[in-house]
C-alpha cells in the first residue's frame, strides 16, 4: 500500500530567536505600523523588518525545504476587546496574483488571539486557536480565513503580516 | 569571488554568498575574513562572527585545483559549522555513521563497502546485472544488491 500527498495544510509557528544583541527591534516596527496607519500610507520598509523577513525566509528553507517570496507586508493596530472581521488574504478571483501564505508577527501584543479555519475533508469550518505573543510568528496557507481576537485590556496590540509566494 | 556561510544559532548554514574580493581587502590589500566579516554584517545584519568564508573549490577535504583545501566541503544550505575541526558537514547519511576528519565526509562504522568483484564488474558492464553495495542500518552492513533483479 502506498501513500499520496496530494497537497498539505500545516501551519508554522515560533519565536523570531535572532542571535544575542541582535533581536528584532519591535519598538521600531510598532513606530513604523504607527505611521504607516496614521498616513494611510505603505509600511516604511527598514532593515528591522529585513531581519524578520531574512530570519523566516531562511529557516522555513532550511528546516522545511521551500522558498518564500515576498507579496506584501502591512501592520495593524488594535484596540482593546477589538475582535477583527474574518480575514481571507487570497483573492478568489484573482488567485493568480494572490499569495500562497500569510505570516504574522507579534510586534507588540497582549492576550491577542489568532482563529484559523480550515477542511478536514467533509468536516469544514474547523478552527485552531493559539495566542500571538510577542516576537512570535505564525505562518499558514493564505486560502485559511482567520481573524483575531484581542482581549487586553489597557494597551494597543500591534501586529505585522507579511504575505509570501512559494516556489 | 569569496563566498560566506550565514550561520544559524546552532550553526547550520541558512544561506551562501558571494562578496567581491574586493570587499575585504585589510589596509595592506590582503583579503581578510573579518574584513569581509564585518562588511557582510554592516550590509546583511547579521553578526560578522557567524559569517565563516567557504571555498568553492573544496569537497571532501580535497581542492578541485590542486589548491589547499580550506575547511572541508564547500558549504551549502542545511550543512553544519563544526567549529573545533574547522569542517563544513553535509547532513548525516546514517545516524550510526561517524566523521572521518581528513576526508571531511561521513563514514560507515565499518568503514567502506568492499569493492567489486572482476566477475561483478564485467556483469554490470553487459548491463545484465548491476551490482552495488547498499548501506544496512539496522545490521550496520554493507548488503550486495543487484538492483536489476
Amino acid at each position: 500500500m502506498q501513500k499520496k500527498i496530494l497537497t498539505d495544510q500545516s501551519i508554522y509557528y515560533g519565536n523570531v530567536s535572532m542571535p544575542e544583541n541582535w533581536e528584532i527591534d519591535r519598538i521600531e516596527l510598532s513606530h513604523h505600523i504607527l505611521q504607516s496607519n496614521l498616513t494611510d500610507t505603505k509600511l516604511q520598509l527598514s532593515k528591522t523588518f529585513d531581519k524578520l523577513n531574512d530570519y523566516v525566509r531562511e529557516h522555513i528553507n532550511l528546516k522545511y525545504s521551500f522558498n518564500l517570496i515576498n507579496k506584501e507586508t502591512w501592520g495593524n493596530i488594535y484596540k482593546p476587546n477589538e475582535t477583527t472581521v474574518p480575514l481571507l488574504n487570497v483573492d478568489p478571483v484573482d488567485l493568480r496574483n494572490s499569495p500562497d501564505y500569510t505570516l504574522l508577527y507579534g510586534v507588540k501584543t497582549k492576550d491577542c488571539m489568532v482563529r484559523i479555519y480550515y477542511d478536514d475533508n467533509r468536516r469544514k469550518g474547523r478552527s485552531w486557536d493559539i495566542e500571538i505573543k510577542d516576537n512570535m510568528f505564525i505562518m499558514f496557507p493564505s486560502t485559511n480565513m482567520y481573524y483575531l481576537t484581542n482581549n487586553q485590556k489597557d494597551s494597543l496590540n500591534f501586529v505585522q503580516t507579511i504575505t509570501y509566494e512559494y516556489i | 569571488m569569496a563566498h560566506f556561510a550565514k550561520l544559524s544559532e546552532s550553526n547550520e548554514v541558512l544561506t551562501v554568498l558571494t562578496l567581491n574580493n574586493s570587499d575585504m581587502l585589510n589596509a595592506d590589500d590582503v583579503e581578510t575574513e573579518s574584513i569581509g566579516q564585518q562588511y557582510l554584517e554592516t550590509h546583511n545584519n547579521w553578526p560578522a562572527e557567524m559569517w565563516i568564508q567557504t571555498s568553492y573549490n573544496t569537497l571532501g577535504g580535497q581542492h578541485s585545483n590542486g589548491g589547499t583545501a580550506f575547511r572541508g566541503n564547500y558549504a551549502s544550505i542545511g550543512y553544519t559549522w563544526d567549529v573545533d575541526n574547522q569542517i563544513f558537514w553535509p547532513k548525516k547519511p546514517y545516524s550510526s555513521w561517524v566523521k572521518h576528519i581528513s576526508s571531511a565526509s561521513w563514514k560507515s562504522p565499518i568503514g567502506d563497502a568492499s569493492a567489486l568483484t572482476d566477475e561483478q564488474t564485467d556483469e554490470n558492464t553487459a548491463e545484465t546485472h548491476r551490482w552495488r553495495y547498499v548501506w544496512n542500518e539496522t545490521n550496520t552492513t554493507w548488503d550486495l544488491t543487484n538492483e536489476l533483479a
